[in-house]
């Protein structure tokens, strides 16, 4: 079992107490680019399309050193520092820095908040450019094809032809796995982890109690919500079901056991402390996310499907990409099976593919925590690029079998 | 393991082949082939300390057991599948026998002889089961799961009808000519299958289609 410290019960950074994290990155900003002819896999045309991005490091001059880092459900650009206004570190910052696994002494940082996110890319809760008024439930159908579409105009943008790597976690992984398969030429290295092809009917049915908490809460009113009266309970209800999911049965063992909270319920029955901590998780999340997003994401990552568009064996054979896939023993909503489903798949396509499945006992969350083990694989996979001879070219591969 | 059984193992394979080396460990000797014999190489191996130090080698690998390992792969996808070390330790040899030899064509398998002449004399005057040098666990400690002798593994190679190409034999001082069963502590053998049917499920890419 890997050492563990005590932070690494404070779960991921994004909605705990950080007055304590230090970033050697120190304040980050984002940024925010337009970008117009934005198709959807739907076929809606965006007029234009904002994009709020983060970049860290510095573009070598050969272009060939940037990594796209790709968020989960509900991360943003803000993937590492602090940020600028309220201090909070970005959610990958355990991973993302100087001489961390994701090493911006190194490499171009690039994250952007996806297409139909609430943290300044275009999503249901921005404004319509020609109404004024907010898209709402009229936001078009969204992909994670689509998501991956826009962060290609931004990698255009940013003049940047191939990427040295793109990186991701569940959502994320997908975005990762539809750039390998769709835009081979223009990834050398793929580093899906804890994800998945295509969602189990386990991974649909949480999400959907967590969409139908949200749907039924009285203000949700067709997603036409005054900012004001939000459908705050269903999004907080939805994300209390979606943490649990995020954990393990361990995890929440060690971390609540049956200890009692100080407040009592509402029929002034003692509470455990776990349910005090699921509702500050509802509420935390509610100030930072859009409900109408929710169902969108959600949405999204149920109908994803790697191989929407063909058979595996086709798609793959196109993939010129060589593979890190990770998963984590103890992740039950991503479980291991479904990493391998994958390596199984990109092996019998002549794939080169490193695949380990790490002993963290965290569940889900295990990549957005502080993770020793995690954080060398990731960093001897990407700083090993170089070495000769070592890494199996997939050309070499396809050569030593046909 | 005998530093000689490397050295062999390291001939026999073919420059610029495909290996796949089971229970790979920290890959320093995966890594050594692909320096020294220039091969596509690729490691399974199950503790995910080991399978990161193979990372940090920039080797390909993949972390699980080796029946999980082999799975992964394609009909015919290697020319040489290695076993070193591990053989007495598999649970059902002659399956990964079988699948070794579905997604590689040839097998080199490094084994110890538990019928060495100072293992039938600590049987046979301290009346307790052997600890040596190639066998140095207590009976409660040991993974091995099967005790066998050179004897035994040719005759279970003959009866799955898989063919010894070549073969080696050490013990501390060296290789060993004469009496290997009573002399050598350890044995190194090539395999080749001499089933014709046991590859190629239908709709599988093989190497032997395509050619």
């Amino acid at each position: 079992m890997i050492a563990l410290n005590s932070r690494i019960f404070q779960g991921d950074l994004q909605d705990q107490d950080h007055s304590d994290h230090q970033s050697p990155l120190g304040v980050t900003r984002t940024e925010t680019v337009t970008l117009s002819g934005i198709r959807t896999q739907s076929g809606f045309t965006f007029e234009q399309v904002e994009v709020n991005y983060q970049t860290l490091g510095t573009l070598s001059p050969a272009r060939d050193n940037a990594i796209l880092v790709c968020h989960a459900l509900s991360g943003d650009a803000h993937v590492a520092g602090l940020h600028p206004e309220t201090g909070r570190p970005g959610w990958w910052d355990f991973h993302v820095g100087p001489g961390k696994a994701v090493d911006t002494d190194n490499f171009f940082v690039v994250c952007a908040n996806v297409l139909g996110g609430c943290s300044g890319t275009t999503g249901p809760a921005s404004n319509h450019p020609g109404s004024g008024r907010r898209y709402g439930m009229n936001f078009p159908e969204l992909t994670v094809r689509d998501m991956v579409h826009v962060q290609v105009k931004l990698i255009d943008h940013l003049g940047i032809s191939q990427l040295f790597a793109v990186i991701g976690g569940s959502m994320g992984g997908m975005q990762a796995l539809v750039w390998a398969t769709d835009l081979p030429e223009r990834v050398k290295l793929c580093l899906p982890i804890a994800t998945c092809i295509s969602h189990s009917a386990m991974q649909i049915g949480f999400n959907e109690i967590g969409r139908r908490a949200i749907i039924t809460d009285p203000n949700w009113n067709g997603g036409d919500y005054p900012l004001d009266r939000r459908p705050r309970h269903g999004l907080a209800v939805a994300r209390m079901v979606g943490h649990v999911t995020y954990l393990s049965e361990y995890a929440m063992t060690h971390k609540f056991g049956r200890q009692r909270s100080e407040r009592k319920s509402d029929n002034a029955l003692p509470v455990f402390s776990v349910e005090s901590y699921l509702h500050h998780q509802g509420r935390s999340f509610v100030k930072r996310f859009d409900p109408n997003s929710y169902l969108y994401l959600t949405r999204a990552v149920d109908q994803f499907d790697l191989f929407e568009n063909g058979t595996s064996e086709t798609i793959l054979s196109r993939v010129k990409a060589r593979f890190l896939v990770i998963s984590f023993a103890s992740d039950w909503l991503y479980p291991p099976a479904q990493s391998r489903e994958l390596v199984r798949k990109l092996k019998r396509a002549n794939i080169s593919v490193t695949y380990v499945n790490l002993d963290t006992p965290y569940g889900h969350d295990s990549f957005l925590i502080e993770n020793p083990a995690f954080s060398d694989i990731v960093s001897h996979f990407l700083g090993n690029e170089n070495r000769q001879g070592a890494f199996i070219k997939n050309d070499e591969l396809e050569a030593a079998v046909v | 393991m005998h530093s000689g059984i490397y050295d062999t193992v390291s001939g026999w394979v073919q420059p610029n082949s495909r290996v796949l080396d089971l229970g790979a460990g920290d890959g320093a000797f995966l890594e050594r082939l692909v320096k020294t014999r220039s091969i596509l190489g690729e490691g399974v191996e199950k503790n995910a300390v080991l399978a990161a130090r193979c990372v940090q080698r920039g080797l390909v690998v993949h972390q699980g057991d080796i029946a999980d390992g082999l799975d992964q792969y394609g009909d015919g996808t290697f020319e040489f599948v290695l076993l070193l070390g591990t053989f007495q330790e598999l649970i059902s040899p002659a399956e990964i026998f079988r699948e070794a030899f579905r997604v590689g064509r040839k097998l080199i398998v490094a084994y110890a002889n538990f019928c060495h002449i100072r293992v039938r004399l600590q049987v046979l005057f301290s009346g307790r089961t052997p600890v040596t040098n190639s066998l140095p666990t207590a009976w409660h400690e040991t993974p091995n799961l099967h005790f066998l002798s050179i004897l035994d593994f040719q005759e279970f190679c003959r009866a799955s009808k898989y063919r010894e190409i070549d073969r080696a034999f050490f013990n501390a001082n060296g290789p060993v000519r004469y009496l290997p069963n009573l002399r050598a502590e350890e044995a190194v053998s090539l395999l080749q299958s001499e089933r014709l049917s046991h590859h190629n499920a239908p709709g599988e890419r093989s190497k032997t289609e395509i050619k």
